[in-house]
């Protein structure tokens, strides 16, 4: 997606140029002099770097991401360090967020900070950004759209909406009611193998032990059964994130009282259903999830990392 | 947007300018513009020193106020602009010098408008301005200059700008850092594209339509009005013939007097004479003479008359001459002594002199009233006849010589029988005036040597027998006298003209720098209907106005032939053999594995999948075979890794199977059926 570089307001820089130029011009043709003539040429010859050397600069520069956070919550700001090769002017585009410099500074470091401020849950594993520069002589300034890819894939989460309390009020006749035991509550029965779903609460560290395989504690009443939270996604991204965002602040309202949830979602690879152990899974989960047969949220490119 | 909201919006005040350095390097950069100036004399020292004393105030003081500048300093910026254009114009129109008469107040509205505008700079727009002003100012000071010595002003502003620019990226991007790399890459730039317009461009030309500069310079009073003086250092001298052991006047050349002794021989010197911006080179000549005594010319032609005129003066007709051809513009800045003769291309037909009055002979030779000392500038166009070889040998009717005249410019002193029969036998195959010049010059060429040092000439001898007949060794005086006596013989009308040749073209100041040395003499030679031609036996003359790139190439070329060929070829040659093997070290041949790997990042790509940084190969291989539905790349990038991680090595033959087979992967299509029958690096 790297763009074509072009300068940007070009009109007034070249107006002027073009301008000077011409007066010089007539001033070396009506003097005769040679020297008017030679020190145009060198003036010509400093417009003519001044206005289209920043496209060369902005061609032969290179932009890389060294630092980012693994996990940030979609309208709060993250900050990521890159690196560029030649000083240029930053514009996140996908995701948005403020302008800022990279390059080398008068301290010598080539890297500098990026704020980012996503609009929208989803995975980055690449940044789209508006780049420009006006090296060496400030006269004109060039810009490009660039994709700059991230050493690792950046998970935006869904802001923490407001908990979907129909979802968690006690069914009729269903037997589990608002006095739920616990997860651990009930008559032990034994062990079993780890299956997906467990709470870390569960593991029977000593039967774990002797047999050699994670193994957690099996009571006698159902209480243990986690919540299933089925997650169908709009096709509109608005209304999606919406949706995960009430997901997010159901999932960290269960998981805050200690009950278990597994979340059913629709990726881009097909249907997943897993439990989440912690906000930061069903952040990641959220991040990944798109409408059934839709493309994944906020992702600026294909190769969404696992 | 209409026009009064652009305008509007161009002026709104921009983000005060926080940068020190790229005050102090526009402060330098405007600084070194007016003390060019005053190297020119456009503004006196004692104003520049108070005007970059002033600039140093001011943009103390508008860095001072860069936040909130006070409202009467924007008063007084326009109050003082507004001054220095009417002063300007005042003296504009006043001077009447023309356009000749800007230069000075144009130096001084500049330098103004920087002074006044240096309290008023708080943002980068206005010091890129003052950058911009100081730029005009040193066109100014480049349409004063005449020699090299501008180029270290033109150097020192030249650095300051570009740091001045530099620092303006500095600051808009926040405080950054040039390398040293882009630097290069800018100078070199610069330094391209400046070169490559200037051998591109052709060389100035002056416009005929303004008034032009005249000026006296150091010289002196001529004693005797009309008559020839010496050199401007020396106006009371009358000029006259040297003598062998007598001093040598104006570098050394004794011909620029009543008569041209050709058995002396002054020793001319290097020494800068004039130098002259005109459209095309030609010989300035000084006189001529028609009168020819076996030793010495003289010229017969009635004294010079007054002719009184402000410039610019127009000149009569010189006799014999058509005043029909392009017009040639020159001007001439006298820089050391000469005689007070006007030297111009032929022939002169307007002259911009700081005199009101000059002499002017029948032959065209101008004389000055005054002494031309240094710094002396005068104009002359001339209307240059240029006709065709084709058209001289086909002249005929139209203008014809006096009777008198054509006698004159036939007068041999002697028969010159042995001259004659030369010269009939040379030519007797020609059957125009103008081929028997070019045979005779020609037979002068092939049969005669050209040296400074030639024995004296024996009492009573005849210079043109003794030179054709003789040791046939002499210089331009020999030459042409020759060549004058033996045309004469034939019956075609000749005479000396003396002066100097076109000198050194300098491609950067657009002049011809002529030098004591470039003193020469020529004949010239009458046709109907055209007048007189020049023609030199003795030296070639270019025959276009040179471009100022052709000259620097000519100039370069010049230089590299001085440098020894064999130790610069083995430096040159060892030095590019040094690069290349650094080079190789460089970009050594991929290894296998890299093939593989790049084969497998190229296919990717094709398919939209780039490699993420943090993939491993064997991870992206597998991203790859998903999304192309097969699965080749993966045992590739297994054997790959297991050969750079694991440290087993295929054979090189499973290397070769393996790098071919990545090349055939990358090509196939998607979905397409892939290569699994054999896998020897399995």
């Amino acid at each position: 997606m790297t763009s074509r570089v072009r300068p940007a307001r070009p009109i007034s820089p070249i107006a002027a140029a073009v301008l000077i130029l011409g007066i010089w011009w007539l001033v070396a043709h009506n003097s005769g002099d040679g020297w008017v003539q030679a020190l145009g040429d060198l003036v010509f010859g400093t417009l003519l770097v001044g206005i289209i050397g920043p496209a060369v600069f902005l061609r032969r520069a290179r932009l890389e991401v060294i630092n980012l956070p693994l996990d940030c919550v979609a309208g709060r700001v993250v900050d990521m360090q890159l690196r560029a090769s030649t000083r240029v002017r930053v514009r996140p585009v996908a995701p948005a967020g403020a302008e800022g410099y990279i390059g080398p500074g008068r301290a010598g470091a080539p890297t500098g900070s990026l704020s980012l401020c996503p609009e929208y849950r989803g995975v980055y594993t690449h940044l789209v950004l508006d780049v420009a520069t006006a090296a060496p002589f400030a006269l004109q300034w060039w810009s490009r759209r660039v994709r700059v890819a991230l050493p690792i894939a950046l998970y935006v989460r869904p802001r923490t909406g407001a908990p979907d309390v129909t979802a968690l009020a006690p069914r009729e006749g269903a037997g589990d009611g608002a006095d739920r035991p616990e997860l651990n509550a009930g008559y032990p029965r034994g062990a079993r193998p780890y299956r997906p779903g467990d709470t870390q609460r569960q593991v029977h560290w000593r039967a774990t032990a002797h047999a050699n395989e994670l193994m957690v504690r099996e009571s006698e009443l159902p209480a243990a059964e986690p919540y299933v939270i089925a997650l169908r996604l709009p096709a509109d991204p608005d209304g999606a994130e919406r949706m995960a965002e009430r997901a997010q602040g159901t999932i960290a309202l269960l998981l805050d009282r200690g009950d278990a949830v597994v979340l059913e979602t629709d990726e881009e690879h097909g249907r997943v259903i897993a439990a989440v152990e912690s906000a930061r899974v069903a952040g990641r989960r959220l991040a990944r999830a798109v409408a059934p047969g839709g493309v994944p949220a906020g992702a600026s490119g294909p190769g969404v990392a696992p | 947007m209409s026009v009064v909201e652009a305008i509007r919006r161009a002026n709104q005040p921009r983000p005060p300018e926080e940068s020190v350095r790229l005050r102090v390097a526009c402060t330098c950069t405007v600084g070194t513009a007016v003390a060019t100036c005053a190297s020119l004399d456009e503004v006196s020292w004692t104003t520049a020193l108070g005007a970059l004393a002033l600039i140093v105030v001011g943009m103390a003081f508008s860095y001072r106020t860069r936040v909130r500048p006070p409202g009467w300093i924007k008063l007084l910026v326009a109050g003082g602009a507004i001054a220095a254009c009417v002063f300007f114009f005042h003296s504009v129109t006043t001077s009447g010098q023309g356009v000749t008469g800007v230069e000075d107040p144009l130096t001084a509205l500049l330098v103004t408008v920087l002074v006044v505008h240096s309290f008023h700079v708080p943002a980068r727009r206005d010091l890129l301005f003052a950058v911009a002003a100081s730029a005009g100012l040193m066109a100014v000071g480049a349409a004063q200059a005449i020699d090299l010595g501008f180029g270290l002003y033109v150097i020192a502003w030249m650095c300051f700008g570009i740091w001045s620019l530099m620092e303006m990226w500095l600051s808009a991007s926040g405080g950054g850092r040039m390398s040293i790399a882009g630097i290069i890459t800018a100078l070199v730039g610069m330094t391209a594209a400046a070169g490559g317009v200037f051998f591109v461009l052709p060389a100035p030309a002056v416009a005929v339509r303004f008034d032009f500069l005249a000026h006296a310079g150091a010289g002196g009073v001529i004693p005797v009005p009309g008559a020839l003086a010496g050199d401007g250092s020396e106006p009371g001298q009358l000029a006259k013939a040297g003598t062998p052991g007598g001093p040598t006047r104006i570098g050394g050349y004794l011909g620029f007097a009543k008569a041209l002794d050709t058995a002396l021989r002054g020793s001319l010197s290097q020494q800068l004479v004039m130098m002259v911006r005109a459209q095309r080179p030609s010989y300035w000549v000084g006189e001529t003479f028609d009168h020819w005594n076996g030793r010495s010319w003289t010229s017969t032609t009635p004294a010079a008359r007054p002719v009184r005129q402000s410039s610019p003066i127009v000149l009569p007709v010189p006799e014999g001459n058509v005043p029909l051809g392009p017009s040639d513009l020159q001007t001439f800045y006298v820089l050391g002594s000469t005689a007070d003769l006007v030297f111009h291309a032929e022939s002169a037909s307007q002259l911009w002199f700081p005199a009101p009055k000059v002499y002017v002979a029948d032959d065209g030779t101008v004389v000055s009233p005054i002494g031309l000392g240094k710094g002396a500038i005068y104009t002359v166009n001339s209307v240059v006849s240029a006709p065709t070889p084709d058209e001289l040998r086909h002249a005929a009717g139209g203008l014809s010589l006096p009777v008198a005249s054509e006698a004159a410019y036939l007068q041999l002193p002697h028969p010159y029988t042995r001259a004659h029969a030369l010269a009939a036998r040379v030519t007797s195959k020609a059957h125009d005036t103008y081929d028997k010049v070019e045979a005779l010059i020609a037979w002068i060429g092939a049969h005669t040597s050209y040296s400074l040092d030639i024995p004296p000439l024996p009492a009573g001898a005849d210079t043109v027998n003794e030179f054709l007949f003789g040791n046939r060794v002499g210089f331009c005086e020999q030459i042409s006298t020759s060549l004058t006596v033996m045309l004469r013989s034939l019956g075609i009308p000749a005479r000396e003209a003396v002066g100097y040749v076109p000198g050194s073209y300098n491609p950067v100041t657009d002049l011809y720098q002529i030098r004591a040395d470039d003193a020469h003499a020529w004949v010239q030679v009458w046709f109907p209907h055209f007048g007189w031609q020049s023609f030199d036996p003795t030296a070639v003359v270019a025959p276009e106005n040179p471009s100022p790139g052709i000259v620097a190439l000519h100039d370069i070329g010049h230089a590299l032939r001085q440098v020894p060929p064999l130790p610069t070829g083995t430096a040159v040659g060892a030095a590019t053999l040094v690069a290349l093997g650094l080079r190789w070290r460089r970009r050594r041949p991929a290894t296998w594995a890299e093939r593989v790997a790049r084969s497998a990042e190229r296919a990717g790509r094709r398919v939209g999948l780039p490699r993420l940084p943090s993939q491993t190969l064997i991870e992206y291989a597998a991203v790859v075979d998903a999304r192309r539905g097969a699965s080749g790349w993966t045992p590739l990038a297994r054997a790959v890794e297991a050969s750079a991680y694991g440290g087993r090595h295929p054979s090189l033959s499973q290397q070769r199977q393996m790098v071919t087979a990545a090349r055939r992967l990358r090509h196939r299509r998607s979905h397409g059926r892939l290569p699994t029958a054999r896998r020897p690096w399995e």
